[in-house]
């Protein structure tokens, strides 16, 4: 498949519920050129070397979210990773921390998924508008107060860089809390409140403690660090208004 | 088996999938509605989509002017009451998802903002920066978490259609998480599976677009139509395929040849202005730069690249405010794939398969040949794209023959009654025998991996952007043989937990199918006419004998059956397709004679 | 729909350890150990407001020992502490805040933490002026 020369060692984490009591490193020897994506690389073993191991790809741009590992231990998307930057050295691939494998690259994101669906993750507008009304106005301003929030691709990157949800899944976690986040601060949107009944919760934006790996590892620069830090103010603010106001603040 | 009953299935979680799901219930709340996808829903490659979504807004713009573009766009091969109906319903259906939430760019003084597209006369393309599909999509599937009565079974890969009484009464599906099958049982099933990109080697789109739901129609009975037409887009990355969004040059790019000369200007789309100008050089369609992207190889004057020739897209001139600003995901993939910073360096692109203008038949209703199946977005063809889609014509036909399809399919579902449970389980367990076969043989000896690789080796040499009758016999030849040797495949892995070795060998038995669709209806349309172009003998569109749309028919145990199928003219009768100053000339005098209408 | 059975067994990973796994999670714990110094010197001059409270002699004696060697020392050490914590608060400000507009762009987020420095330093430095300043 390749004329390259170069030939780099890929450690696989292998687990199979079927036949593995717990996870091991297998070793492939790949030959890649200097455009190749560590997807690539993991594609050339599921296609030439062992057609037996298993993740999840699509787009190969960075946009599905899909190919999020552990790539020698950091959070990346095996798509957005070249394997020229590990080169001569190994490279390790591993699922994503913080998740349950369900078998080698593949893990239960069953908890991401229920979670996202708790946040009421859709515009409940101020006024109901008719669709002859045309579109809500929002002024490029306004946009701009949500637009960096709502270009999360649902990687879980963040997820698997915040040692919090990693002690305790209760935690609502990043990414959620970002998109949680994106719909407060659409100036369409009057929701904010009833989302913020989980926002103010102990597994909302407190249980966060700004470790900010979560920014780190963001291949989409939407920083949930500061999604949901700046909302702790607004959440204690909430908290302490609620004695004068019966349904708290709105800002 | 389990079985899960539902009124509606929708098999797809893409933006027609999400948005029939939606439809269906909020046409009747009390229906169930089962929506089944082998990804979860925002995976779904309508993620990937880019530059936009046409809609006409503007005041020096009208529904005549979409529809006008879109026929002669399509080389006359459009159904043109679906495509009247379809510009009518394309603006309101974006509002619909600005109502829902989507981050449209927008104007200072907070109006939706709209920017210009190829083959376009007015600019009407409703976009999301360069991220369009991927806002469409994140606020379909987030709206859609709104109705309670929406089942979703996401990773759940579809291995057949239930079909009993002359009608579609289900499909059956295997969780991938187990390995086990369901058997989703419903009075009416929507296929919303996307396109068939992936029968080509070199192309922009998901490895999840296999073409599962056209090849599913397909062994039903259900033709596929106008298959030949597979769209090549003219700016993707070399070696991947990675697409640089049409948008690029609607912002006002250049395509340039080595000598940096706006080549397009020698084929008809020209002259070249500095500023762009919609229907002239870089927003000429995409066949057409396709095609002459192909020549400049032809006369040595294309960059080479290990990949291939290539032409440089050059955005530099943009700056690179304009450029993080409205195309931050080209900068994106520019720098991170390539090491290229575009305001800086010109991107090295050619032409790479983009998109299945052809599909599972269903006619302005949704609605397929097979009763009780209905059909949606690219997997189908609705007679709107014709022989060459417009850019910014696809992200809106997900949303408004979504919508039309759950609307229909829910109608449907409140007239039928489910058939005989136990006629169904006995269909639905030999579906399940049929999938199970595939990776329960041990005497299989052909790798999957690289039956799919010599497909799309033969597909881009038969079938490419140029095409020959003994080349094209040539590919037909090679896919029977692979149809041959997918039935000796082998499947590797024996397990049944998240056993994506079986999902793949299953994924390229749809890919051949649907490639010997392609094949062979572009081995009988003996004329050129948009995407599909050839060089012996047939290089003029001939109305004469091949106004008509291809049908394309499952057989036994051999090639498609091809037959045809008139087109639906209602106003716009065959004209020269002209763009460029040649464009305005045939504009000018087609306003001097009577009005068709 | 677990009524047949199935082969899942997903595979939960320790956590035991999990600080050692990156340089970032080290960093981030030294950030949250310079808290426990902090709350130490709170608690020395704490003390010292204990004996001021139990006459002149006394507190004398306090500001005594902290003129001592070792005392000196833990005070040169505590001051590295303290400029390490106040950076890494600083650092951590511009997560806590909405985005700040300038002429119409955003503020970038390295910039709200060099203005938060800045900000400090000079105040560090008045409030030395005063009070060298009332020294006589």
């Amino acid at each position: 498949m390749t004329d390259g020369n170069k030939i780099i060692e890929m450690e696989v984490l292998r687990y199979r519920p079927e036949q593995d009591q717990e996870p091991f490193y297998q070793s492939y020897e790949v030959p890649f050129l200097d455009d190749w994506s560590v997807l690539q690389g993991l594609q050339y073993i599921k296609d030439d070397l062992d057609g037996t191991l298993s993740f999840r790809w699509s787009c190969r741009m960075a946009i599905c979210g899909s190919c999020g590992m552990m790539i020698n231990g950091v959070p990346g998307l095996g798509c957005r990773s070249f394997l020229r930057n590990y080169y001569p050295g190994k490279l390790r691939v591993a699922a994503l921390e913080h998740f349950p494998i369900e078998r080698d690259l593949v893990v239960v994101v069953d908890d991401f998924m229920n979670k996202l669906a708790q946040i009421k993750p859709y515009l409940i507008p101020k006024q109901v508008r008719a669709l002859d009304q045309g579109e809500y106005l929002q002024t490029p301003r306004q946009l701009e107060q949500y637009r960096q929030f709502s270009t999360c691709i649902n990687c879980m990157l963040c997820y698997a860089a915040c040692p919090q949800y990693g002690m305790n899944t209760d935690f609502t976690g990043p990414g959620i809390l970002a998109l949680m986040h994106r719909y407060n601060a659409d100036s369409r949107d009057d929701g904010r409140a009833q989302r913020m009944e989980l926002g103010h919760a102990d597994a909302g934006v407190w249980g966060c403690t700004a470790v900010g790996y979560c920014s780190e590892v963001c291949p989409k620069d939407v920083d949930p660090a500061h999604a949901i830090n700046q909302n702790k103010m607004g959440s204690a603010i909430d908290y302490f208004l609620r004695f004068v106001k019966p349904r708290g603040a709105s800002q | 088996m389990e079985v899960f009953k539902a009124d509606v299935a929708i098999v797809g979680a893409g933006g027609a999938g999400l948005r029939a799901a939606i439809a269906a219930v909020e046409a009747d709340p009390s229906l169930s509605v089962a929506l089944i996808s082998k990804v979860y829903p925002m995976r779904s490659h309508t993620v990937a989509a880019e530059g936009g979504a046409a809609g006409v807004v503007r005041d020096d713009d009208s529904l005549d002017y979409h529809f006008h573009d879109t026929v002669a766009g399509g080389d006359w091969l459009c159904d043109q009451d679906v495509v009247e109906y379809f510009v009518a319903h394309c603006a309101a259906s974006l509002t619909q998802l600005e109502h829902w939430g989507c981050p449209w760019s927008r104007k200072p003084d907070g109006h939706v903002n709209v920017r210009a597209f190829g083959g376009m006369k007015v600019e009407r393309t409703w976009f999301a920066a360069d991220r369009s599909g991927f806002h469409m999509l994140h606020t379909l599937f987030q709206t859609s978490i709104k109705y309670p009565s929406i089942r979703r079974f996401d990773e759940y890969f579809c291995t057949d259609l239930v079909v009993e009484d002359g009608r579609c009464q289900g499909v059956v599906a295997i969780e991938v998480a187990t390995g086990r099958f369901t058997f989703i049982q419903a009075k009416a099933v929507i296929l919303a599976t996307g396109g068939a990109g992936r029968v080509y080697r070199e192309n922009t789109n998901g490895g999840i677009v296999t073409g599962d739901g056209m090849s599913l129609a397909y062994r039903q009975g259900a033709p596929l139509r106008d298959m030949e037409f597979m769209q090549f887009h003219p700016t993707c990355m070399p070696g991947t395929g990675l697409l640089f969004t049409e948008a690029c040059r609607g912002e006002g790019g250049f395509l340039l040849n080595k000598d940096g000369y706006r080549f397009l200007q020698d084929y008809g789309l020209g002259p070249a202005e500095e500023q762009p100008r919609n229907k002239f050089m870089e927003l000429g369609p995409r066949d057409r730069l396709s095609q002459a992207i192909w020549h400049e190889e032809r006369k040595g004057r294309t960059i080479d690249t290990p990949y291939g020739a290539a032409v440089n897209l050059d955005l530099r001139h943009l700056g690179r405010k304009k450029l993080q600003e409205r195309l931050p995901l080209i900068c994106e993939l520019a720098e991170e794939y390539m090491g290229i910073d575009p305001a800086q360096e010109c991107i090295p692109v050619r032409p790479g398969i983009h998109y299945t203008m052809g599909g599972i038949y269903a006619n302005l209703e949704t609605e397929t040949p097979l009763p009780g199946l209905y059909a949606a977005g690219e997997c189908a063809s609705n007679g709107i794209h014709g022989a060459n889609r417009l850019g910014s014509n696809s992200l809106v036909d997900i949303i408004v023959f979504g919508k039309l399809a759950g609307e229909r399919a829910a109608e449907y579902a409140r007239e039928v009654q489910h058939s005989e449970p136990t006629t169904l389980a006995k269909l639905a367990a030999d579906a399940e025998q049929r999938a199970l076969d595939v990776v329960n043989r041990t005497d299989g000896s052909e790798k999957h991996s690289i039956l799919r690789r010599e497909m799309g080796q033969s597909m881009e040499s038969g079938c490419g952007i140029y095409r020959t009758a003994d080349e094209m016999q040539s590919t037909c030849d090679k896919l029977a043989e692979l149809r041959e040797r997918y039935g000796n495949v082998n499947v590797e892995d024996k397990s049944t937990v998240w056993n994506s070795d079986w999902l793949g060998a299953l994924e390229v038995g749809y890919l051949l199918e649907v490639a010997e669709a392609v094949a062979h209806s572009a081995l009988n349309r003996k004329e050129s006419r948009g995407a599909h172009q050839r060089l012996d003998g047939f290089e003029q569109r001939d109305d004469a004998n091949y106004l008509k749309h291809t049908l394309a028919f499952h057989t036994a145990d051999g090639p498609p059956r091809i037959e045809y199928q008139d087109v639906v003219i209602t106003r716009s009768q065959p004209g020269t397709r002209a763009y460029g100053a040649a464009g305005v000339a045939e504009d000018a005098q087609a306003a001097q004679e009577p009005a068709h209408d | 729909m677990s009524a047949q059975t199935d082969k899942r067994h997903p595979y939960r990973r320790p956590m035991r350890g999990w600080w050692k796994r990156d340089r970032y999670y080290i960093r981030y714990l030294a950030m949250e150990a310079t808290s426990i110094l902090i709350a130490l010197y709170a608690l020395i001059l704490l003390f010292g407001l204990l004996r001021l409270g139990q006459g002149e002699a006394a507190f004398n004696g306090w500001l005594e020992a902290l003129r001592s060697a070792p005392s000196v020392a833990l005070h040169v050490l505590l001051l590295l502490v303290f400029v390490y914590h106040s950076y890494s608060w600083f650092k951590v400000m511009p997560k806590t805040l909405p985005a700040i507009y300038w002429r119409g762009a955003k503020l970038p987020q390295p910039v709200i933490t060099r203005i938060g420095v800045c900000a400090a330093v000079i105040v560090n430095l008045l409030v030395i002026i005063l009070l060298t300043g009332l020294q006589p």
